[in-house]
């Protein structure tokens, strides 16, 4: 399998805890006492998942035709059979990340060797972040602008939006769990400007064991 | 108290003498009209006055004397520009500049500082290291050096920004300058008004009248006057004129936000500019740092401030100056900046006869105002473009002949 | 903050977006002499007024027109291309 590297390694690697090869990515799957930072506030990096994108007039009914229920209102997300997720970013345009247990990615990159018009796939080289914890909204209201306690999470939201500058896909998932996607380049500095300020709010980095 | 006060509060008159004269009606005609009592505008009328021997000049202002950018603009004066008709230009002014006090026998409060502007990249270093050879081919006063040198002029400085912007290198620029602003437009109004030019504020020009491609007159707030010339120089207003007229131009409007902080003891003496951070700031002599970033990110017709300039900024400050984050912000303001798509501004003749523009001059015009004031006396007063300006015109951009001052412009001032 | 809708994504910060010029028509390439092109690449109409601009969010690089006064700051309108709200 090909080896692939975190966008936040470099800020991980000096942290002990328990590392696992996942998807051909070292992880940090666990550190000590990271229980209890989980339930107030904690950061960890997801971007060892497998995703695949795409975009284009023709995307959605694509996807279908592969078996996907595609969310069908812009800026929604629905689960993937096995745990993972498929998100509509705009109107046409899908994220589509697996869980530890699927690999629609990997079938898709395949598929996508012969597509049709109008369906062009989109490189996934993201940064991959969870949040967790009863403190995301301290977290969240210091570094971006979007008000998220208006959203109902029934209704599945997808936000794309700025976060300290940077350009993020942000997915709250329960109250106290909030995904978020950006792009692998500016992974080390969000990283960094988040787990500054997590800390600062009595929080810290966390395994990812317990969050996927 | 000195008596001389108590005498004058007790006494109707005024005390002193007013800087010039409140003409209480325009005239039916004159030989030249002025729109815009800014700096630009009241230099040219006096260089019409003193060097053309033309007097019967009306300068019409629709608010008061120098309450446009000249008395927005944060007043840094330099000449390191990038391209050589840039670099000629502005030199020139500086140079005039250094005689203005004793002319208006009026203190400007000139003060020699020397300017820095900041290197954080490979690449902004190499961009300064070919300014510094344009600028000493033209003979002026312009150098790279190195972090050492930079940290020597200004102790103060945090020259790691927080460790994610170390400075490399800077231009030094030792001519660099501020003057006092509101003291340029008084002094040259004063100037004009000494030699026979009438300055009317409270004057608004509505319309200009135009026959087979000739000016002929103006209308105003206060009534109609026939001229075979007028000047716009209206800075943040000029598509409005121009709309009148019916020329096209690319200048389009966005704000220019500046602020000073609470005086202090003086610890800057020269003048720092940051492109990468966005900042530029100076100390003046009350002892406030006068502080500005870049233009405003989108077109707008209004002088409002916003408090994400004032965070932004405050931000950038914190990362050179990081022993400044106790220090209050006292004042915050715009100024509607004429902006051209390659930073240089749009002056002399234009299609139409009899009418002359100095516009364009954006973010960095201040340091320009002797200069223009001078070669548009000259441009008006001979029908002719003065050589310095030949390369301003508005035709240039017809002709695909952009000047190319972006690099040296952009957060300069 | 001053807010901008977006048409996809809904009310953002306006530091979200950027603008990109009034919405005008392109002369043909093809059939344009040099100083009409040169008028329309440069040449803005830069007085104040009601303008529909090109806008972009761009978190989401969602292209839409906005309908503001460039002298108030008011946003009347945001749309997509080709829908008219
Ligand atoms: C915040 C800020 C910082 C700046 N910093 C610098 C700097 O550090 N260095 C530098 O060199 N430059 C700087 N500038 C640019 C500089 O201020 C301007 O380029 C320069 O002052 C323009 O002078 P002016 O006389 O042409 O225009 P103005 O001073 O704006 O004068 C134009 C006048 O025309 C009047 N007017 C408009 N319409 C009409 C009408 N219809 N009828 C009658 N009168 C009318 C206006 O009321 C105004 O008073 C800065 C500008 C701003 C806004």
């Amino acid at each position: 399998m090909m080896r692939r590297i975190s966008p936040n390694h470099d800020r991980l690697q000096s942290l002990s805890g328990t590392w696992r090869d996942i998807n051909g990515m070292p992880s940090l799957m666990s550190i000590p006492g990271d229980e209890q930072t989980a339930a107030h506030l904690g950061i960890a990096d997801l971007s060892f998942l497998t995703r695949f994108g795409v975009k284009g007039a023709g995307a959605a009914a694509w996807l279908e035709s592969r078996d996907l229920e595609v969310p069908d209102r812009p800026n929604t997300w629905r689960s993937l059979p096995d745990g993972g997720i498929i998100a509509r970013l705009g109107l046409t345009e899908f994220l589509i990340e697996d869980s530890l247990h699927s690999s629609f990615a990997l079938r898709l990159a395949e598929a996508c060797q012969h597509v049709p018009d109008r369906v062009y796939p989109v490189l996934r080289q993201d940064a991959a972040i969870v949040l967790c914890g009863t403190a995301i909204p301290d977290l969240l209201q210091q570094t971006c602008s979007v008000h998220f306690q208006s959203f109902s999470l029934n209704d599945h939201p997808v936000i794309l939006t700025l976060i300290v500058g940077v350009s993020v896909t942000i997915i709250p998932i329960a109250p106290d769990r909030y995904r978020i996607w950006c792009d692998g380049t500016f992974g080390a500095y969000l990283w960094e400007t988040l787990a500054t300020i997590v800390q600062e709010l009595g929080g810290g980095v966390v395994g990812a064991d317990r969050l996927i | 108290m000195p008596f001389r006060l108590l005498k004058f509060a007790l006494s109707k008159d005024h005390p002193e003498p007013r800087m010039f004269r409140q003409p209480d009606r325009l005239k039916s005609s004159y030989d030249a009209v002025i729109i815009g009592g800014g700096g630009h505008g009241l230099a040219a009328a006096y260089y019409l006055a003193r060097d053309h021997d033309m007097k019967n000049i009306a300068v019409l202002e629709k608010g008061y004397i120098g309450g446009g950018n000249t008395g927005r603009n944060t007043t840094i004066i330099r000449s390191n520009y990038l391209t050589p008709e840039g670099v000629k230009f502005y030199d020139e002014s500086v140079r005039l500049w250094q005689d203005l006090s004793q002319d208006f026998d009026l203190n400007l409060f000139y003060s020699n500082r020397g300017h820095f502007t900041l290197a954080h990249t490979d690449a902004s270093l190499r961009t300064m290291r070919w300014r510094a050879e344009v600028n000493k081919h033209f003979g002026i006063d312009s150098e790279l050096v190195d972090p050492a040198e930079v940290q020597k002029a200004c102790p103060m400085m945090d020259m790691t920004c927080g460790g994610h912007a170390p400075i490399l290198g800077a231009l030094y620029h030792a001519p660099g300058s501020i003057a006092r602003h509101d003291a340029v437009a008084w002094g040259y109004g004063r100037g004009a008004d000494l030699r026979g030019v009438e300055i009317h504020q409270q004057t608004e020009v509505l319309g200009i009248q135009i026959e087979s491609d000739r000016v002929t007159g103006i209308e105003t707030s206060h009534g109609t006057i026939s001229t075979p010339r007028v000047l716009c120089a209206v800075a943040g207003s000029t598509p409005r004129i121009l709309d009148l007229v019916g020329l096209r131009s690319p200048i389009y409007i966005h704000p220019l936000q500046a602020m000073v902080s609470e005086p202090m003891k003086p610890w800057l003496d020269p003048i720092i500019v940051s492109g990468s951070l966005h900042v530029y700031v100076s100390q003046t002599a009350r002892g406030e740092l006068v502080m500005g970033a870049s233009l405003d990110p989108y077109e707008l017709h209004s002088t409002r401030s916003t408090l994400d300039f004032a965070e932004g900024l405050a931000a950038h400050m914190l990362e050179l100056f990081p022993f400044l984050s106790h220090v209050k912000v006292v004042r915050q303001w715009a100024g509607m900046a004429d902006m051209t798509p390659d930073f240089a501004p749009i002056m002399g003749k234009t299609s139409i006869e009899g009418f002359y523009l100095d516009s364009g001059w954006g973010t960095w015009g201040f340091k320009a105002t002797p200069v223009c004031g001078k070669t548009m006396a000259y441009t008006v007063a001979h029908d002719r473009n003065h050589d310095l300006i030949e390369d301003f015109s508005l035709s240039r951009f017809e002709n695909y002949e952009l000047v190319g001052e972006k690099g040296a412009a952009s957060v300069g001032h | 903050m001053k807010l901008m809708t977006c048409p996809v994504n809904g009310a953002r910060s306006i530091s979200e977006f950027v603008c990109a010029g009034e919405v005008r028509p392109i002369p043909d390439p093809n059939t344009t002499n040099d100083l009409a092109w040169g008028a329309f690449v440069f040449h803005c109409n830069g007085a104040a007024g009601i303008k529909q601009e090109w806008w972009c969010h761009t978190p989401s690089d969602t292209w839409f027109i906005a309908e503001r006064n460039t002298q108030t700051d008011e946003i009347l309108r945001t749309y997509l291309w080709g829908e008219v709200a």
